[in-house]
């Protein structure tokens, strides 16, 4: 007598279950920067704004880190990797929103979450770098509602990469 | 670009996670039986997170009048589980999978109210994979993109 043997995990080793949202996902960032087409599915322009808007939030978090760092020379050795991690973050939300630089259509939402030059760190460096990852976290988060597909997957992935860091930190 | 998104494809972007959530449950039980009372209570808590989630999901499934999906007597281990730093490891790999079902929930969701469910579940799931990477000596314990494929 024969059995079968059992299902594979899925997700493992990125092969089954990954392998499935792979399909749909590997082209998550390509896809966002194709134009938006018509219909009741496509892209608004204030779909797209609030997701240019939240590029200069990314850079806020990076300009926090290399302050931190700045401000306490051991943090800056001990979250290196993590401020890698929120730059990679910050080229794929850039890849994804390629008018966000000069983006200026909207207003508010923009021009108020634009990236501080120089943030004034406070007494303790560790918290106050957590403090503004959490902060980050869930403007992604949050901004990630309004959006759909691939944008709101980044949005989503990146707020739950940033909440990972904050547990780091902690 | 047209996202595509409907209720069916939110409902089986749902199914797959809920499949996911299957997969951790019973992974979990694995995990906790291959470490010490210490890790143990953390795999427990994992576990009763990801049954948590299975039940609302499978709820959520049943009001829209979907078909949930049923869970597997045994999946097949990816690796065998000899040690504590295997059970954390294969703990990294239950997040990891439940990551990517949750991803593409959002990637596929219709409705607000289940973009905000996959977001908290993304983000549930980072947090346990930073501990359980932490505990497999994986470095880094974090991830940019948690639940994206990597480029």
């Amino acid at each position: 007598m024969s059995s079968s043997p059992p299902p594979a995990l899925p997700g493992i080793p990125r092969r089954t279950l990954l392998a499935a949202s792979a399909a749909g996902l590997a082209v998550l960032v390509a896809g966002c920067t194709s134009a938006p087409a018509a219909g009741p599915n496509a892209v608004t322009t204030k779909q797209e704004d609030e997701f240019a808007a939240q590029v200069p939030v990314q850079k806020a978090l990076v300009a926090a880190y290399a302050a931190a760092g700045a401000a306490d020379p051991a943090l800056k050795a001990a979250v290196a990797d993590l401020a890698a991690q929120a730059g990679e973050q910050l080229t794929a939300l850039t890849a994804a929103a390629p008018g966000a630089a000069g983006s200026a259509r909207s207003s508010s939402t923009t021009s108020s979450s634009a990236a501080p030059s120089s943030p004034a760190v406070g007494p303790d460096a560790r918290a106050w770098l957590r403090g503004q990852v959490a902060a980050t976290a869930t403007s992604h988060a949050t901004a990630c509602l309004g959006q759909s597909g691939a944008r709101a997957a980044l949005l989503g992935s990146i707020a739950a990469g940033l909440r990972g860091q904050d547990a780091r930190l902690a | 670009m047209s996202d595509g998104v409907t209720m069916g494809t939110e409902n089986a972007a749902l199914r797959n996670a809920l499949a996911a959530e299957h997969v951790a449950v019973w992974g979990y039980g694995v995990v906790g039986a291959a470490l010490g009372p210490e890790g143990r209570g953390r795999a427990a808590a994992a576990e009763d997170a990801h049954r948590d989630v299975r039940d609302r999901l499978t709820a959520l499934l049943a009001d829209r009048k979907v078909e949930p999906v049923e869970e597997q007597a045994a999946y097949a281990l990816p690796f065998p589980i000899l040690s504590g730093v295997d059970a954390a490891a294969l703990g990294v790999v239950l997040e990891d999978g439940a990551a990517a079902a949750w991803v593409r929930v959002l990637d596929q969701a219709a409705q607000r109210s289940t973009k905000e469910l996959a977001v908290g579940m993304l983000s549930a799931t980072e947090i346990r994979a930073v501990t359980w990477r932490g505990a497999a000596g994986k470095k880094p314990v974090t991830s940019a993109l948690p639940g994206l494929p990597k480029q």
